[in-house]
């Protein structure tokens, strides 16, 4: 009790700086959660196009345009060529369109039966009707897959057909001719997607916050008097560090349950077996998060250092492990390197959890096998902190 | 004095090692977060080669559109590869999209029908592409029939199907109308990650430069006791410091500048004096801030110290350090915060220099910071203007 009390003294004297940094990694996990909701979601099979039509708004051009508003999003940007250059560097839009002034006229031109003279006039000229700007990712081959298909079909149609309105029927109606796709999975990734993301965020916000803390207020129990009346007290040091690991442990919960009750207000309700293996997943990885900030604690003896510490060691593994970039974006070398990092196991369930359908004895195995890993990382660090205290008792 | 004072300022600089490590060591630990993190991001986003499978029944077997077309997509000669194909059983088809070993599978019953497990971007590249097959072989149905009805035919009907049928496949193949790809080589959108830490590193050097002069305040430190008392002129010694400041800011930039590009393969474009011309301006930035801070709060250092980091990593923020989609966010909305924002000055003229071909835009951000920095030193001078104490 004599620890506990001492730890929520000093807790107090800091209240302002904990409070302070822990709305600051709140308000962070929230806003990042609200604006990488483009990024991350890459399944939607709509690439966003802009349109620039040089030409008139008429005929097959229309008809081009209906085309692509249907199966694409587009989108509405300033037309000025630097906010469209801008809108493409920083994937605001995948593709862009540009529609020449002669594109209408180059495809009527095509027809069968048109005067031979003005035909050989037409090709002899610029055959490019169509400009594009592409980011070359997934979404932008969509739409380059869009596009050309219906250059294509307004080629041969024009070749063959000589009113306009037969063109566009026939394109219209080859257009429509639609094969028959069957979902089998009925779980919503969408949402799943998004409290994985959020979980994996967690990840960062629970070291950095713990091990900032924690350094902060271990700190004062460092110091040289404080330090020496602890070593003389009849107090064996593995029971002071256990009484202060709790302490530790308690205001580490508070936080964790303050991102829980986030994550509801942010996210919404997911099915009840997932929520539950998200939230046990993520208290062990706290507990886990206590013990790492323990140890270092014990490791350093300069107050200074701790500001330095927390980023490298809570950005460090939270961009190896795949809490700001998805896992699967990582490179296999950084991955290897990361298996020996706690978060690596803790965001790896996440993920797992995140395409699982049925909860049987095969999918729950290699979640129950990250979660003993991390309780592993937990003792460890129990132990090693313990020895690393009667090293420094010694000299 | 001058010299004396600028060699002591930079011993007691480079002696300093929280110093250091923020502005030195921080930087190139970020970086190579940076690094790992997102060196594979933009080529994963690259249309891979997508793994499905076929059931390869009789219905099929008997549609030769689909079974070609299929097999062309998925040479693996071919230059568009686009498929890699597993022709399985219904049994095993099911239990490869289970397993999640491919995007989906197709099956050909009376009508060709698409089997995948979530809607997603593989998913609908396969649905597209057969479709295009299908429709093609309606596109040829329809030009059959147009010639048939429009023509006069001499000799067999089968020849003339025959020949129409090539006609239109050929066409199909080539197109007479031209799509002109006009895209800049330069669009790799994580380089702005790498522009915000030099940012981040140019303002940080604000703490060297308050470092520097608090050595010469009365108030900060004893230090500046002794020069408050003694007859020299203060104006040299202040310049000094600041040059000091100045040197050991411009030797981290410059080794992050090293990693960054023989390490990291960061590209800043080709136009070296306008690098060095931003860095030199950015640095100055950083000093100038660290000047006014320094020189206006009367607080004790380690509170100056977090107010210019809280105030870098607030702009960094809002300049697309944390995810660069906040620079374009700001950029679009709220255009005013970023112009006044000194990390997305220098990150906003590194972009412009990589990535456009024009200079109005980078000649804006180097003016901005000027007068950023114009403004920071006027402050400082008004502040240090006239300080006598009586009793500290």
């Amino acid at each position: 009790m004599t620890v506990f009390k001492t730890f929520s003294q000093v807790l107090n004297k800091y209240k302002a700086t904990v409070l302070m940094y822990t709305v600051m990694l709140v308000l962070f996990g929230g806003l990042n959660f609200k604006t990488s909701d483009n990024n991350v979601n890459f399944t939607a099979s709509k690439p966003d196009v802009l349109i620039i039509n040089e030409d008139e708004n008429i005929g097959i051009t229309k008809d081009f345009i209906d085309y692509l508003s249907e199966y694409t999003n587009i989108k509405d940007i300033e037309n000025n060529e630097d906010s469209i250059n801008d809108a493409l560097f920083y994937r605001d839009v995948n593709y862009i369109i540009y529609i020449k002034p002669n594109f209408r006229e180059s495809i009527l031109s095509n027809s069968p039966n048109k005067d031979e003279q003005f035909k050989q006039l037409i090709s002899s000229s610029d055959r490019t009707i169509v400009e594009i700007k592409t980011t070359g990712d997934y979404q932008a081959s969509i739409a380059d897959m869009l596009v050309n298909k219906y250059l294509h079909l307004a080629d041969i149609y024009s070749n063959t057909f000589e009113d306009e309105n037969e063109i566009i029927n026939h394109i219209q109606k080859t257009l429509s001719l639609e094969v028959e796709t069957e979902l089998t999975s009925k779980v919503d990734t969408n949402t799943l997607s998004q409290v994985t993301f959020y979980y994996n965020f967690l990840s960062y916000s629970v070291l950095a916050g713990c091990v900032y803390v924690i350094c902060l207020i271990l700190s004062s129990f460092k110091n040289k008097e404080i330090n020496k009346r602890t070593i003389i007290s009849s107090m064996n040091y593995k029971s002071f560090n256990l009484k202060l690991l709790l302490s530790n442990c308690l205001f580490a919960i508070v936080l964790w349950l303050i991102y829980i009750i986030l994550g509801f207000l942010l996210v919404g309700s997911i099915p009840t077996n997932y929520l539950i293996i998200y939230i046990i997943n993520s208290f062990i990885f706290t507990i886990c998060s206590v013990t790492i900030a323990f140890f270092i604690s014990n490791l350093i003896n300069n107050k200074n250092a701790i500001n330095g510490i927390v980023n490298v060691v809570a950005l460090g593994s939270s961009f190896l492990c795949g809490a700001f970039v998805p896992m699967e974006w990582l490179p296999d070398f950084v991955l290897k390197i990361a298996h020996v990092l706690p978060s690596y196991w803790y965001i790896k369930t996440n993920e797992l959890l995140k395409g699982v359908e049925v909860f049987n004895s095969i999918t729950l195995k290699p979640i129950i096998t990250n979660m003993l890993v991390l309780i592993v990382f937990i003792i460890a660090f129990v132990v090693l902190t313990n020895i690393v205290t009667k090293l420094k008792l010694k000299k | 004095m001058f010299l004396h004072n600028l060699k002591y300022s930079l011993k007691t600089l480079f002696k300093n090692k929280m110093l250091i490590f923020w502005t030195y060591a921080f930087p190139l630990i970020l970086g190579t977060f940076f690094y790992l993190a997102f060196s594979n991001i933009e080529n994963s986003e690259k249309l891979d080669i997508i793994d499905i499978a076929i059931v390869d029944n009789e219905e099929f077997n008997n549609s030769i559109a689909l079974k070609e077309s299929f097999r062309n997509l998925s040479g693996e000669n071919e230059q568009e590869q686009l498929f890699n194909i597993k022709y399985v059983d219904l049994a095993e088809a099911k239990t490869l999209l289970e397993n999640d070993e491919i995007a989906g599978y197709l099956l050909v019953e009376d009508s060709p029908k698409v089997i995948v497990k979530t809607s997603g971007i593989n998913e609908t590249i396969l649905k597209y592409v057969t479709e295009e097959i299908i429709q093609n072989e309606d596109v040829l149905t329809n030009i059959i029939e147009e010639k048939l009805n429009s023509t006069v035919i001499d000799g067999s009907i089968e020849e003339f199907i025959q020949n129409v049928r090539e006609d239109a496949i050929s066409m199909l193949d080539t197109s007479s109308l031209q799509i002109r790809d006009i895209t800049s080589k330069k669009l790799s959108y994580t380089m702005i990650e790498f522009y915000t830490l030099i940012a981040m590193t140019a303002l940080y050097g604000g703490i060297i430069g308050m470092t520097a002069i608090n050595q010469n305040l009365a108030n900060m430190s004893n230090n500046g006791k002794r020069i408050a008392v003694s007859p020299t002129n203060r104006i040299k010694i202040i310049f000094s410091s600041l040059l000091s400041s100045f040197i050991v800011q411009i030797i981290g930039l410059f080794i992050l500048f090293m990693y960054t590009v023989f390490a990291l393969k960061v590209d800043y474009g080709n136009n070296f004096p306008m690098i060095i011309l931003l860095s030199l301006t950015g640095s100055l930035a950083g000093l100038s801030l660290g000047l006014a801070v320094g020189t206006i709060f009367k607080i004790n250092e380690n509170l100056k110290t977090g107010i210019i980091i809280a105030f870098t990593m607030l702009g960094s923020f809002l300049s697309g350090m944390m995810g660069i989609t906040m620079k374009y966010i700001i950029d679009t909305n709220a255009p005013i915060v970023n112009k006044l924002n000194p990390v997305n000055m220098i990150t906003d003229g590194f972009y412009s220099l990589y990535y456009y071909t024009t200079y109005n835009r980078f000649y804006f951000n180097i003016i901005s910071l000027l007068i950023f920095s114009l403004i920071m030193i006027i402050l400082s001078v008004l502040a240090l203007r006239r300080q006598k104490y009586d009793s500290i």
